[in-house]
């Protein structure tokens, strides 16, 4: 399912998105002001040290924690305005199942649950029938050459195949931004690398929007577009894209 | 939509089935507790039926014949059957002794009565009734006589003719009936020593034995070695009469207290086992009480080692109804195996209690509400713990 508009499309947009815990004199101000503008088909990165408010600006975008200003645009509609009164959406949760995607440092599959209804949890949630959520996972999962595991519990898969599965899982509902946080931490080179391959052809396939939270120094170069963000500010700057290799 | 808490279970079966064993043996002491009270009652009622009567005449102002010793004439029956609305009138002694039954001292409520009388076992379930007046006996079941054992009763050796079914007494032991003359003997007479010793007493006394009255002597001495009492008189109405109104009349005229049915039931079953029914119905409280705190432990452990996979699902859409509802259903199917465990173990370990041990369907069912209302409420803790868990927990760290 190639998306010829990837890379044209607006996927997310952040501007001048704030985020103070706290008040007064006690007030930590997490995010200054973040200007984001994110396409489809895209896989950026999000770098900084710690403490610079990429986990802040992750649970904004993840519609967890509200932020203090600016506004948030998703597929083209504003889904936060904080002078609108901050939320646009009703439904958090629904937004988050339907239109994000979630990849974690560890991949947090549900342990009770075997491969196929890991992935095929979140159709279900949105009112997919059983046999046709099913389907669409068991389909996902062969694209992530995990479809030699299907119908194994979770628990029975190496890590590798775990964290498959967990991107799996985050494209599931077409949703147009996934969210990625730390996703080759525990990973070996080869497999940081083979992940990043994955995530950047998922991305083309699906038209998905990739944000990638790191400071895995040996993916920062597959990047061909990162932000950096220090002390609550973002800023944006071209990455080398380099080719992969395994 | 999948099943969560049954994918879960599935996950832990073995853990979450040694859980529920674990809790289930917790139940079945529950409802065997249960089971014990209903046996206490049903126990007293079962005497008062197997008795045939519908008044108890007894000694005035006592709650005789069982929760208090009463003493009457064994004429007085006489008087009594000819009253209004008395069909049928008989004496009746029990007494409450220890026997040697195959070597083992077993404690028994002996009942003498009068063979073809009121007062009579009401199943005889192997052998036959009492016919003879003296040295006979009918046993309960489960006192380990048999039909043609002989078993030994103060002085007398009596032959076991008949068995009768649910024959025991309010506390449980079981009955030996036999002859009112008999039973009299046992209870009322004393022994050889006792009686040589009483008569040189009265032979001894000037004041009895007077040399100008002949005849005095051995007319008192006489009624030292006969016993003319019982403890009660046991009445059966004629169809029609009105119980209080003959039980009002007795108290009226012949200075006696009498007792309904329904008096002897409140005597027997409220007010004798009041005590140990609140012992036991403490008892039952902290059972419950701990199988409660059991199962939200457990459900609440079980909750909390899902906190990261609680806050994923949250994360990615699952709404704070379905978790919820997946740790209800849990504490519920926890509550489940209990109850049959339970069920199971109390059935099977039933029979080898001491005493009658009833557990009646409508116990079970009212078991099986308390154990799953019990579950309920004590999944709430791991239920609130599980709806504070912030989903923002799976991001970072």
């Amino acid at each position: 399912m190639l998306n010829p508009t990837a890379n044209k499309e607006v996927a997310i947009r952040l501007s001048g998105l704030t985020k103070t815990y706290g008040q007064g004199a006690n007030a930590v101000h997490a995010l200054r002001g973040v200007d984001m503008t994110i396409h489809r088909g895209e896989v950026v990165g999000l770098v900084g040290p710690s403490g610079s408010g990429k986990s802040t600006l992750l649970k904004c975008l993840g519609a967890v924690i509200e932020p203090s200003g600016g506004h948030i645009e998703l597929g083209g509609e504003r889904i936060f305005d904080e002078q609108a009164g901050g939320w646009q959406i009703d439904d958090l949760r629904a937004l988050r199942r339907d239109r994000i995607g979630f990849i974690f440092q560890a991949p947090y599959l549900i342990p009770f649950l075997d491969v196929t209804d890991n992935v095929a949890l979140l159709p279900m949630l949105a009112g997919t029938p059983n046999e046709e959520a099913r389907q669409r996972a068991r389909e996902l999962i062969e694209a992530l050459d995990v479809g030699h595991r299907v119908g194994v519990r979770v628990s029975m898969l190496s890590g590798g195949e775990q964290q498959r599965v967990a991107i799996a899982r985050s494209l599931v509902n077409h949703p147009p931004v996934i969210l990625a946080d730390e996703p080759t931490a525990p990973l070996d080179s080869t497999r940081a690398l083979a992940v990043m391959r994955i995530l950047n052809d998922m991305a083309q396939r699906y038209g998905a929007a990739i944000i990638v939270v790191t400071h895995d120094e040996k993916i920062i170069p597959t990047f061909k577009r990162i932000y950096h963000i220090r002390d609550g500010r973002t800023e944006e700057e071209a990455g080398e894209g380099r080719e992969f290799t395994s | 939509m999948i099943n969560l808490a049954a994918r879960d279970i599935g996950h832990h079966l073995v853990r979450f089935i040694f859980t529920g064993i674990g809790l289930g043996l917790l139940i079945g002491v529950t409802l065997t507790m249960a089971g014990v009270y209903r046996g206490m009652v049903a126990d007293g009622r079962a005497v008062i039926a197997a008795s045939g009567a519908d008044i108890w005449v007894v000694q005035k102002d006592t709650l005789g014949p069982w929760a208090e010793p009463s003493s009457i004439r064994d004429d007085l029956y006489r008087s009594l059957a000819g009253l209004s609305g008395v069909a049928e009138a008989a004496n009746v002694a029990y007494l409450t002794m220890q026997v040697q039954i195959n070597g083992k001292d077993v404690r028994v409520m002996l009942a003498g009565i009068e063979p073809g009388a009121l007062g009579e076992p009401a199943q005889v379930t192997a052998g036959r009734p009492l016919l003879r007046s003296h040295y006979e006996a009918v046993a309960d079941e489960k006192s380990g006589l048999l039909v043609g054992d002989v078993v030994r009763i103060r002085r007398h050796e009596y032959s076991v003719v008949g068995l009768a079914r649910r024959a025991t007494s309010s506390s449980g032991d079981p009955m030996i009936y036999i002859s009112l003359k008999d039973a009299q003997e046992v209870q009322f007479l004393k022994d050889n020593d006792s009686l040589i010793a009483e008569r040189a007493r009265t032979t001894a006394n000037p004041a009895i034995n007077r040399p100008g009255v002949p005849g005095l002597l051995d007319a008192v001495v006489a009624t030292q070695t006969s016993s003319r009492n019982v403890n009660a008189v046991l009445l059966r109405l004629a169809p029609g009469y009105p119980a209080e109104e003959v039980k009002a009349e007795i108290g009226r005229w012949k200075h006696l207290t009498a007792w309904t049915r329904a008096d002897m039931e409140d005597i027997l079953v409220a007010k004798l086992i009041a005590t140990s029914a609140k012992q036991i119905g403490m008892f039952l409280v902290i059972l419950a009480i701990v199988s409660a705190a059991i199962v939200a432990f457990i459900i609440y452990t079980m909750t909390i080692n899902k906190q990261r996979e609680i806050a994923v699902l949250k994360l990615i859409g699952v709404r704070d109804r379905s978790i919820a509802t997946m740790i209800l259903q849990q504490a519920l199917a926890l509550g489940l195996i209990g109850y049959v465990v339970g069920q199971v173990s109390a059935t099977l370990w039933a029979p080898f209690f001491p005493r009658h041990v009833l557990l009646e369907p409508g116990d079970a069912l009212r078991g099986l509400v308390v154990t799953l209302v019990v579950c309920a409420l004590a999944s709430v803790l791991a239920i609130r713990a599980a709806l504070r868990i912030d989903p923002a927990d799976a991001i970072g760290g």
